[in-house]
C-alpha cells in the first residue's frame, strides 16, 4: 500500500546548516518524494548595492556573502578588477593572498566538520572545531584586524603587510591543528556511526556530476579530479605542490574523505607559502579611490573554495562604479537543483546531513 | 602571445566555422568571448556542450544595458579537458524581455532563469518554475533593472531613524563661509554633492 | 557493511580530552586582548582633523556625518566640521581610516558598546571617547599604504645652468598625461577654496581636468578669474598650503594644473570660442578704471560682460601692471599676457595706453566722463634703502630695473651685483641679473626661512647659483671718486629671540664687518603708491592710512562712486588678492549703478 504523502517544512531557521533557508519536503512515511528549495531569508541585494557604490566601496561588502569563508569573495572581486584593468599584483601580495585563502579554507573545514557531525547528532565535534577554528581567527585578527570579515584583499594586493613574527605563529597554529587531526579521526572519521550514516547516502551519479554543475569536494567525491587551483591556477598556485585528493563512492562518506585529506593539503600549502614568500611590496596602489574608474570590459574569475568553484562575473562600463557584479557560489547549484534531485528517495533524518555534505550555503543562492 | 594551434584558437576557429555570424575573440590564455545573435544561443550551447566538450556551465548572468534598451544574457562555459572558458553573450530586447529556456541542456540553468525572471523580468519560455523565488510579494519593477532606484525605495519603505538631520556638506559649508558661488555648470564636476 | 568494533570504540578516545585544560577563556570572563591592528571603534584627533569629510565620502554604509561641534569653526584650512559615526551602520572596514589625509581618524581596540538606547549609536569619535581613545589606537593609517596619492607629479624645468643663458620660461608645464595624473590626486574637499582670495572653484576645475574635460575646466576658471593663465604661472597659491593632502604629502599642484589647462589654449580667439561668453546689451553706464593691473583688468572684464562701458587708463605702453613689468619673462612670458588681454579687448574692454592720470588727463576729467571710478594703480615707487651713499651711480632700484628689462631697455649692471631684500622682487632682480651674466649675491637681514619670497623662487635662485647671504645687514654704499658704486659694507648678524614672542630679530655682531665689491647695487625692500594725481579735495574726503586707501569689504571708499583695489587697498600684495578686489568691486559697482 502506498503511504499517504504529507508536506514537511525544514527550516527556515538554520535547518542544520549555516544560514537560513527552507526545504519544502513531500514525504511518504519518512522517505522524501519531492524536495523544493526555498530561499529569500537572507537576500541583502549585495549585487544591487554594489552598482551604487564605487569600486573601492565594494570591497567591504563582498565578504558578507559568506561567513564561513569570506576571503574567496574578496579575492575574486580583486582579481576580476585586476583582470579588466590589467593591474599587476606584487608577488608578495599573491603569496599573502594564498595564505589567507588557505587559512580561510582551514577555518571553513573546521566549521564543516562541526556541521557535518552536528547534523548527525555528534555534538562534541562542533565544540572542538569551533574552538580550534578560533586559533585561526586569532591569526586573521592579527593580520587583517578582523576575525570573521577580513576586508583585507583588495585590488592591487593586500591592505597590510604581515606583522612581525606572524609566520612563526601561523606555523604554531598549523602544528596544533595537525596534532588535532588524530583526535578528529577518532571521534568523527573513524566513527562507525558516521560511516554508517554517510556511506551510500546522498549519492550524486558520477556520470551526471559535471553536467549537473557539481564542483569542489562533491565532484572529487565522485572520483573526478578537478580543482580550480590546478585547472586554472590563480595567484601562485602554479608554484606550489599539492595533491588533489579524490575518492570513489559518490556519497557523503567519499566527500568527507576528500575533505579530510584536503585539510592536510591546505596545511602543506600554507607551509610552502611561508617558505617561499618573497620580500617586497604587498600593494600596487590604485589611483585616488574617489575617482577610480575601470576601463569597460568584463571578466569571470573563480577560486576553489571549500565548497567548490566560486566565481565572480564583473562587468565595467568604464565608470567609477561596477555595471554588474554577479556572484556564483557553489551552493547556487548544489543547494537548489542538485539538492532537490538527490533528496528524492532520501530519509528525512538525512536531509541536513546531505545539505552539509554539499556545502549548502543559502547566502550564496540569494546574496 | 598564444600559440597558433593552442586550444583557445582551435575553439575560436571551430565556433567561427559553425556560426558564421558569431564575433569570436580570444581575449587571453584560456579565455574566448563569443557574441551571438539571440536565436543562435540554443544551437550554440548545444554545439559547445555536445561537440566541443564544454560540459560545465560555470555561470549564467544578465546585465542591464538600459541606455541601449537591451539586456545582455551571458553564458559562461568551461571545458575541463582543454581548460578553456567561453563567455557567450547575446543581447535581447529589454521591454517584455523573452528568451528560450536552456534548462534542457543544463538543469541548473533553471535556477538562473528563475532569478533573471524575478530580478530582470525576463520570461524564459519552457521554464515552468518561473515565479516567486528570492523575493516575497514583490510587485514593483524587477529590482535588478537599472531604473529601479534602490535608495529611493529604501527611503520610502523603511523608517529613517531621526537624529542625523544636522549633517552638513563639507563643500557647501566652506562655500557658504567664503561666499563662493559655484555656478551650475561647474557643479557637474563636484564629486561630492554640494546641495545635499 | 561488516560490524565495525574499532569504529565503535575509537570515538571514546574523546574522553581523554576531559583531563586536558580547557581552551576557552577563563571564568569569570576576562576581556580578550585584541591584536595590535584590531578594527574597533573610531577615534578622531579633533585638533589634527581638518574636517575634509573624505571619511564620510568613502563610507560605503553612509555611516559618517560631518557635523558642527562646539569649539571648531570654519576657517582657512579647516571646514570646522567633524565626523560622527552611526555605529548602527558602521562595518569597521576602516576605509575611512586608510583614506584620511591627515591621519587624525583611526580605529581603537574598543569593541564592546552596549546600550538600550538606539539613538546613542550616533557617536562622535574624539568627543565620546575623548578620555582614553587616543591611548587605545589600534588600526592606524600610519601603518599601511594610504589610499591617497601623496606624491606630486614632478614638474619638469630647465636645468639651472641652461636657464641663466636666456629668458626662456623655466617651468616646462605638465603634459596631458601628467596633468590628468596630478589632477586625479584631488579629493575634492574644497578646503582650499576658502583661503583663495577669489574663492576659485578649485575642486571642480581640477576634477574637470582629471576627467579630460579641459574646456570645461577653462570655463570654470573664467567664472571668477579672467587671469587664470597668469595665476597658473605666478600665483602665490595659498590654496596649496591648505590642501588636505599637504598634511602628509605633497599638496595637489593646483597652480600647475591651472597653468596646464589655460596655457594650452592657443590664442584669444580660441579662448572666446571655448567660453562663448554671454555679453549683455550695453546698459548705458560708464566706468573708468585707473591702472591695467590684475585688479583693473578683472573688474573691466566682468563689467564689460555685464554691459558696462569700461575704459582703463594705463600710464605704460602695455597692460598688466606689476605682472607685466615686475615679473621677469622667464616666469611669465609676454605672449601669455597679450593673449589674456587680447581676449578682454575682444569682448569690449577699452584700454587707453600711455595715458597717465594727472598728466595726460586729469582726475576731474575722468570724474566727468564716468559714473564710477576704480583705482588700481599698485605700488610702483620703491622705498630707498636708507644707506649713506645710496645715490651713487650703479645703485638702482629693483622695480625700475625690472621695468626697464621687461620694456626691452638695456641696463648695464657689470659683473658683480648685490641685491638687498628677501621678497619675490629681490629674487626676481637677482635671477634677472644672473641671466645678464653677473655674479649675484642677495643680502638679507634674517634667516633664509624668514624670507618672504616663495620657496620655489628661492630654490630656483639657488639652482642658478645665486649666492644667498642671510643675516647680513648692509651698512654703507661705497663708491669711487666718480660717484660710481664699488661695493657695499655689511655686517653679519646673529638672531636674537624676541622677548615679546615675535620672530627672532637680527643683531649685528660687533666688528664682523665686510665689504662686498660690486658693479651694481639693487635695492628691493619694498614699494609704495604715488597718489599725487588725486586732487586734494577728494583726498580729504577719503582716508589714506599707512600708504593705503581705506576701503570697506566691497572695495568702496568714503565716496560712493570711488573704489580702490589691489596693492593700494589690501595688505596681501599679490596678484590673486588684486583679482579678488577687482571681482568684488564689480559687484559693488553693479549695485551702485544698476541699483541692484
Amino acid at each position: 500500500m502506498r503511504e499517504k504523502e504529507t508536506t514537511l517544512y525544514l527550516g527556515p531557521q538554520h535547518p542544520g546548516i549555516t544560514g537560513n533557508m527552507m526545504v519544502k519536503l513531500k514525504v511518504a512515511g519518512d522517505t522524501i518524494v519531492k524536495a523544493e528549495t526555498h530561499v529569500g531569508y537572507l537576500h541583502r541585494a549585495f549585487e544591487k548595492l554594489m552598482e551604487n557604490r564605487t569600486w573601492t566601496q565594494c570591497f567591504p561588502i563582498v565578504c558578507r556573502i559568506c561567513v564561513p569563508e569570506p576571503d574567496p569573495n574578496e579575492e575574486n572581486l580583486a582579481r576580476a578588477i585586476e583582470e579588466i584593468e590589467g593591474r599587476e599584483v606584487p608577488e608578495r601580495a599573491k603569496y599573502i593572498r594564498v595564505m589567507v585563502l588557505e587559512l580561510a579554507r582551514l577555518a571553513s573545514y573546521q566549521l564543516w566538520m562541526g556541521g557535518q557531525s552536528g547534523s548527525m547528532g555528534l555534538y562534541t565535534m562542533p565544540q572542538w572545531t569551533v574552538g580550534d577554528r578560533d586559533y585561526i581567527l586569532d591569526l586573521f585578527e592579527e593580520l587583517t584586524g578582523g576575525r570573521i570579515y577580513h576586508m583585507y584583499i583588495w585590488a592591487g594586493g593586500v591592505r597590510r603587510d604581515l606583522p612581525d613574527g606572524l609566520k612563526g605563529r601561523v606555523l604554531n597554529v598549523l602544528k596544533y591543528l595537525e596534532n588535532r587531526l588524530p583526535d578528529y579521526d577518532k571521534l568523527m572519521f573513524q566513527n562507525a556511526m558516521f560511516r554508517k550514516r554517510a556511506e551510500g547516502v546522498g549519492i550524486i551519479p558520477k556520470e551526471k556530476a559535471i553536467e549537473w554543475g557539481v564542483v569542489g569536494s562533491p565532484l572529487r567525491g565522485c572520483g573526478i579530479k578537478h580543482d580550480v587551483r590546478i585547472d586554472e591556477p590563480y595567484e601562485v598556485y602554479d608554484k606550489l605542490e599539492f595533491e588533489v585528493p579524490t575518492h570513489e563512492g559518490n556519497d557523503i562518506w567519499s566527500r568527507a574523505m576528500v575533505r579530510r585529506q584536503e585539510i592536510e593539503q591546505s596545511i602543506s600549502i600554507i607551509r610552502q607559502v611561508l617558505d617561499k614568500m618573497p620580500e617586497g611590496e604587498y600593494y600596487n596602489k590604485i589611483p585616488n579611490p574617489l575617482n577610480w574608474t575601470i576601463p569597460a570590459g568584463d571578466a569571470f574569475v573563480k577560486t576553489e573554495s571549500v565548497r567548490g568553484e566560486f566565481g565572480y562575473y564583473v562587468v565595467s562600463d568604464g565608470s567609477d562604479k561596477p555595471r554588474r557584479v554577479h556572484v556564483r557560489g557553489p551552493a547556487y547549484v548544489h543547494g537548489v537543483t542538485v539538492l532537490e534531485e538527490i533528496l528524492k528517495g532520501a530519509n528525512i533524518s538525512d536531509v541536513s546531513f546531505i545539505m552539509n555534505s554539499l556545502g549548502t550555503c543559502p547566502p550564496e543562492i540569494e546574496r | 602571445m598564444l600559440d597558433k594551434d593552442c586550444n583557445e584558437n582551435k575553439c575560436a576557429e571551430q565556433i567561427k566555422k559553425t556560426f558564421q555570424t558569431a564575433e569570436v575573440e580570444v581575449k587571453r590564455e584560456k579565455r574566448v568571448t563569443v557574441q551571438l545573435r539571440s536565436d543562435l544561443i540554443p544551437p550554440f550551447l548545444s554545439f559547445a556542450k555536445e561537440f566541443m566538450e564544454f560540459k560545465h556551465l560555470s555561470h549564467m548572468s544578465c546585465v542591464d544595458w538600459v541606455e541601449d534598451n537591451e539586456l545582455e544574457l551571458v553564458f559562461i562555459l568551461w571545458n575541463y579537458e582543454q581548460q578553456v572558458q567561453i563567455i557567450a553573450k547575446t543581447r535581447i530586447e529589454r521591454v517584455n524581455a523573452q528568451f528560450v529556456s536552456v534548462k534542457k541542456f543544463w538543469n541548473q540553468a533553471e535556477t538562473y532563469e528563475r532569478e533573471f525572471h524575478e530580478m530582470y523580468g525576463v520570461n524564459f519560455v519552457g521554464n515552468d518554475r518561473l515565479g516567486e523565488f528570492i523575493l516575497e510579494d514583490w510587485e514593483g519593477v524587477p529590482p535588478m533593472l537599472r531604473d529601479f532606484d534602490s535608495i529611493k525605495y529604501s527611503k520610502e519603505t523603511f523608517y529613517q531613524r531621526p537624529g542625523r538631520e544636522d549633517a552638513q556638506n563639507v563643500r557647501a559649508t566652506i562655500a557658504k563661509h567664503s561666499g563662493e558661488e559655484v555656478p551650475g555648470f561647474a557643479k557637474d564636476y563636484t564629486i561630492r554633492n554640494i546641495e545635499d | 557493511m561488516a560490524f565495525d568494533l574499532k569504529g565503535i570504540l575509537t570515538p571514546f578516545a574523546a574522553l581523554s580530552q576531559g583531563t586536558k585544560p580547557p581552551h576557552t577563556v577563563k571564568y569569570p570572563a576576562e576581556q580578550k586582548e585584541t591584536a595590535h591592528r584590531y578594527r574597533g571603534m573610531h577615534h578622531n584627533d579633533l585638533e589634527e582633523c581638518i574636517g575634509c569629510g573624505t571619511c564620510s565620502t568613502i563610507c560605503q554604509n553612509g555611516a559618517i556625518d560631518m557635523i558642527h561641534i562646539d569649539g571648531y569653526e570654519t576657517n582657512n584650512g579647516d571646514s570646522g566640521l567633524r565626523p560622527r559615526v552611526d555605529n548602527g551602520r558602521c562595518c569597521w572596514c576602516a576605509l575611512c581610516v586608510d583614506v584620511c589625509p591627515t591621519g587624525s581618524l583611526n580605529l581603537t581596540s574598543d569593541y564592546i558598546y552596549v546600550t538600550e538606547d538606539p539613538d546613542s549609536f550616533l557617536w562622535t569619535p574624539g568627543v565620546d571617547n575623548a578620555k582614553d581613545g587616543k591611548e587605545k589606537l589600534s588600526w592606524q593609517s600610519s601603518e599601511g599604504k594610504r589610499l591617497l596619492d601623496y606624491e606630486r607629479v614632478p614638474m619638469k624645468e630647465l636645468e639651472g645652468t641652461e636657464r641663466v643663458k636666456s629668458f626662456a620660461e623655466v617651468v616646462l608645464g605638465y603634459t596631458e598625461d601628467e596633468a590628468r595624473k596630478e589632477a586625479d590626486r584631488c579629493i575634492a574637499c574644497g578646503i582650499c577654496t576658502d583661503i583663495c582670495p577669489v574663492h576659485m572653484h578649485i575642486p571642480e576645475y581640477i576634477n574637470a581636468i582629471a576627467r579630460g574635460e579641459d574646456d570645461d575646466a577653462v570655463r570654470i576658471i573664467y567664472d571668477n578669474n579672467p587671469l587664470g593663465e597668469m595665476c597658473g604661472k605666478v600665483c602665490t597659491r595659498r590654496c596649496e598650503t591648505t590642501c588636505a593632502i599637504n598634511h602628509k604629502g605633497d599638496p595637489v599642484a593646483i597652480r600647475w594644473l591651472k597653468e596646464y589647462v589655460t596655457a594650452r589654449v592657443k590664442n584669444a580667439d580660441v579662448i572666446k570660442e571655448i567660453l562663448n561668453p554671454d555679453i549683455a546689451e550695453p546698459n548705458g553706464h560708464s566706468v573708468g578704471i585707473i591702472g591695467a593691473g590684475p585688479s583693473g583688468l578683472t573688474a573691466a572684464y566682468y563689467l564689460a560682460l555685464k554691459g558696462f562701458d569700461v575704459t582703463i587708463y594705463e600710464s605704460k605702453a602695455h597692460a598688466g601692471g606689476m605682472i607685466m613689468y615686475g615679473i621677469p619673462k622667464y616666469r611669465l612670458p609676454l605672449d601669455s599676457i597679450d593673449k589674456q588681454v587680447d581676449y578682454m579687448l575682444s569682448i569690449g574692454v577699452k584700454i587707453k595706453y600711455n595715458t597717465k592720470v594727472g598728466t595726460d588727463i586729469t582726475f576731474n576729467e575722468l570724474k566727468e566722463k564716468h559714473e564710477a571710478i576704480m583705482i588700481g594703480i599698485g605700488f610702483e615707487v620703491p622705498y630707498p634703502i636708507g644707506l649713506t651713499g645710496e645715490d651713487a651711480k650703479g645703485s638702482i632700484q629693483a622695480v625700475n630695473f625690472l621695468y626697464n628689462i621687461n620694456s626691452g631697455i638695456n641696463v648695464d649692471i657689470g659683473d658683480k651685483v648685490a641685491v638687498i631684500g628677501g621678497g619675490n622682487v629681490a629674487i626676481d632682480a637677482a635671477r634677472v641679473s644672473k641671466r645678464m651674466g653677473a655674479e649675484v649675491t642677495i643680502l638679507y637681514r634674517r634667516r633664509v626661512e624668514d624670507m618672504p619670497a616663495d620657496w620655489e623662487e628661492i630654490e630656483g635662485a639657488e639652482h642658478e647659483n645665486v649666492i644667498i647671504h642671510p643675516q647680513a645687514i648692509p651698512l654703507e654704499v661705497i663708491s669711487d671718486e666718480n660717484g660710481k658704486v664699488t661695493g657695499v659694507k655689511y655686517a653679519n648678524a646673529e638672531m636674537i629671540a624676541d622677548d615679546k614672542g615675535g620672530r627672532p630679530r637680527p643683531k649685528i655682531i660687533e666688528g664682523d664687518e665686510h665689504i662686498l665689491p660690486l658693479t651694481t647695487l639693487i635695492g628691493a625692500i619694498g614699494q609704495e603708491a604715488d597718489y599725487s594725481f588725486i586732487p586734494d579735495d577728494i583726498k580729504e574726503q577719503i582716508e589714506i592710512s599707512r600708504g593705503r586707501i581705506v576701503v570697506d569689504e566691497n572695495q568702496a571708499t568714503a565716496l560712493p562712486w570711488l573704489f580702490a583695489t589691489g596693492d593700494i587697498a589690501n595688505r596681501q600684495a599679490d596678484a590673486i588678492s588684486a583679482i579678488a578686489d577687482g571681482y568684488r568691486a564689480v559687484k559693488s559697482i553693479e549695485k551702485l549703478l544698476l541699483k541692484k
